[in-house]
């Protein structure tokens, strides 16, 4: 007796009767039929549910990365930690370190295939608007920057090639700056001042994504750190104010720090190329800086770590999932064996009554299936409702990806069937007399 | 006593023998029977324990086959058929009324009469209207949506007699029908096989009962697993 006889040996109104039957049965033990369910029921939630949280978690991830702009390479500089160079240099008075623009020569003489190179130098110190100010940083820059960083400009405009060459007191400020600077008011045409520099403000830019994820949790201790709070003028406009040499007044005394360049953009025109393009510029940052004062993200490395990260996120889920539903399904199995002992004389009694093996095997299947199936619907519910109300109150991205319901409920049916077939053949192959003599 | 009649058998042994393997020993439950059933026959089968009673009701029955030995029904050779083939026999020409009833307890009264229709692929509609008619010949008519636990043992009884009619079998197989009843449930089910009978049913009573013998018109009687004794064969 095959399986596949068994399926298309059933008409569509024996099914009809036997899915009745099956609910008539499973109903008379409703308490057990549904704890057997459970097991299904947990599987299949915790499947959709823990494949909602990861899909989210590194689906923000991912997003973050790819906002960094998978065909750049970002360097920063780095106060160096080296401690016989940091002695040398203390006694110069001047701490001198970083990247510098002979840097970006070099790279564009010898690195081809590199598009642009966004240069840019911040200063910190406080921002100020008449009596209202802000710890904040100013950010010396060019004018293809927000391209370069996929950042839009919200209001107004960013500084152009002129105004860069004629060093023009213009500034761009960043969301959450001029909601702190000027809570009342339109920035666009007022004046910002740093130390005795005065800036016209003439745009307002998005804010850093990155910052802005990560200040969503901590709102207010973001404020006061002064992350997100950049100001960006041209480039000249700052080495005309500020000079090359930044000065930090601490209690009782004072630095000097030279950094020519705080972070550098390089673009790489063709995606294959970021790889070879940026072990280059590597090997010329090496060359140039005995010390190790600066800091290369590739975030295409991260992005392909990341997705590396997913796929063996996914395999342990898997795993997990395979668990789950193999102990459902044994849960399964071990009950309808039981039932079968249970329901040996009604089995006996069918038999006579004219019920062929195939019929005994169909309707204990139906039943299997049946408890699978509920099991796997009201899973299917749970692992939706669950990833919701995570978001609605944890705040938490989850992605539902359309595919993970429909998966994990064939799945769960599927161990129905797979478990339920040995039940339902020993339930078939007993011997008729014994089985009306069974009490 | 009754005479044998002319027509052709419905039911046939020739040389049936059962036996079973028990470890070494093998023990003889039927031996060497041989007998013609005819229709419209009102048979009590009796015997003491161990005298081969139940081998006889699942020979006869198609839930077991004989190990030597042909059986005949409505005239089709059943001892070697297959094991779905003999399912399709059992519920199509034979009707059985166990002891404890044996209602399916999950389903009404009306659904426990429609199990051998279903299994015989009448239409719901149909199968329906025939459990309907027999549960009101059975008088039970206005119980149609009661589950066994509702009814008493005569009433089970009769949905029991009920199912056993619904595929209209050949012959009608009685285990111990009033085993389980009271005198009057029982006078009352013994009715309604002389009725049964009345209507031309072939109808096989296996029973302890010595009482039953004087009902029924043919009685066979087996000893150690062999026909004792059958009013047929006794001269007249």
């Amino acid at each position: 007796m095959k399986l596949l006889d068994i399926i298309s040996g059933v008409s569509l109104f024996r099914l009809k009767r036997a899915v009745i039957l099956g609910v008539k049965s499973l109903w008379m033990h409703k308490l057990r039929s549904m704890l057997t369910a459970m097991g299904i029921v947990f599987g299949v939630c915790s499947v959709i549910a823990m494949l909602a949280i990861g899909e989210g978690a590194s689906y923000e991830a991912q997003q973050q990365i790819k906002d960094l702009g998978s065909q750049n390479v970002i360097l920063e500089s780095v106060k160096p930690t080296n401690n016989t160079t940091a002695g040398e240099q203390e006694r110069s008075l001047i701490l001198e370190y970083g990247l510098t623009y002979h840097d970006i020569l070099q790279m564009q003489a010898t690195v081809p295939g590199i598009e642009i190179t966004v240069p840019s130098r911040e200063v910190k110190d406080f921002l100020w608007n008449r009596t209202n100010s802000v710890d904040g940083v100013v950010l010396g820059t060019v004018s293809w920057y927000p391209t370069m960083k996929n950042r839009d400009v919200v209001r107004g405009r960013f500084f152009t090639k002129l105004e860069m060459a004629s060093s023009a007191p213009v500034c761009v400020l960043t969301e959450s700056l001029a909601r702190q600077l000027f809570p009342l008011e339109e920035p666009i045409g007022l004046t910002v001042r740093m130390r005795t520099s005065y800036f016209r403000v003439i745009g307002v830019i998005e804010d850093d994504p990155a910052v802005a994820a990560s200040a969503e949790g901590m709102e207010s201790s973001s404020q006061s750190s002064g992350e997100g709070m950049e100001m960006m003028v041209p480039m000249s406009t700052l080495k005309d104010h500020f000079g090359d040499v930044l000065f930090k007044y601490r209690s009782g005394s004072f630095e000097a720090i030279k950094v020519e360049l705080h972070e550098v953009t390089v673009r790489i025109e063709d995606p294959d190329q970021v790889k070879p393009a940026a072990l280059a510029i590597q090997h010329i940052l090496e060359r140039n800086h005995k010390d190790v004062d600066y800091k290369m993200t590739v975030p295409l490395d991260l992005l392909q770590r990341a997705e590396r990260t997913k796929q063996i996120f996914n395999i342990v889920l898997g795993s997990i999932a395979a668990i789950s539903l193999l102990v459902g399904g044994i849960g399964i199995m071990n009950i309808m064996l039981a039932t079968v002992t249970e329901r040996t004389r009604e089995i006996g009694i069918r038999r006579a009554l004219g019920a062929k093996k195939k019929d005994i095997v169909t309707q204990f299947l139906i039943e299997t299936v049946m408890l699978s199936g509920a099991g796997g619907l009201l899973g299917v519910a749970l692992g939706i409702a669950i990833p919701v109300v995570i978001t609605h109150f944890a705040g938490m991205k989850t992605v539902i990806e359309f595919w993970a319901p429909a998966m994990a409920f064939s799945i769960s049916v599927m161990t129905g069937v797979l478990f339920g077939i040995y039940p339902a053949f020993r339930a078939a192959d007993m011997n008729p007399v014994e089985a009306l003599r069974h009490e | 006593m009754s005479r044998r009649p002319d027509t052709e058998p419905v039911i046939e042994l020739r040389g049936v023998e059962k036996h079973y393997t028990m470890g070494e020993f093998t023990v003889k439950a039927l031996q060497k029977v041989n007998l013609k059933i005819y229709p419209g026959d009102y048979i009590s089968i009796l015997g003491p324990s161990g005298g081969g009673k139940s081998t006889m009701l699942n020979i006869l029955g198609c839930l077991d086959q004989p190990t030597i030995g042909e059986y005949f029904l409505s005239g089709t050779d059943v001892s070697h058929l297959s094991d779905d083939d003999l399912s399709k026999v059992r519920g199509k020409e034979l009707g059985f009324i166990f002891q404890s009833y044996n209602l399916i307890q999950q389903l009404t009264v009306v659904e426990n009469i429609e199990v051998p229709l279903y299994y015989q692929g009448v239409s719901e509609k149909e199968s329906r209207e025939i459990a309907i008619e027999l549960a009101t010949k059975v008088g039970l008519g206005k119980r149609l949506d009661h589950r066994p636990t509702e009814l008493s043992g005569g009433q089970q009884q009769r949905v029991a007699i009920a199912r056993a009619l619904s595929c209209d079998p050949a012959v009608i197989l009685a285990d111990e029908a009033t085993g389980n009843l009271d005198s009057k449930s029982g006078g009352d089910i013994l009715q309604i096989f002389d009725e049964l009978n009345a209507e031309g049913k072939t109808l096989i009573m296996i029973t302890h009962d010595e009482a039953m013998a004087d009902r029924t018109p043919r009685v066979i009687r087996l000893k150690d697993g062999e026909v004792a004794f059958d009013t047929y064969d006794e001269p007249n």
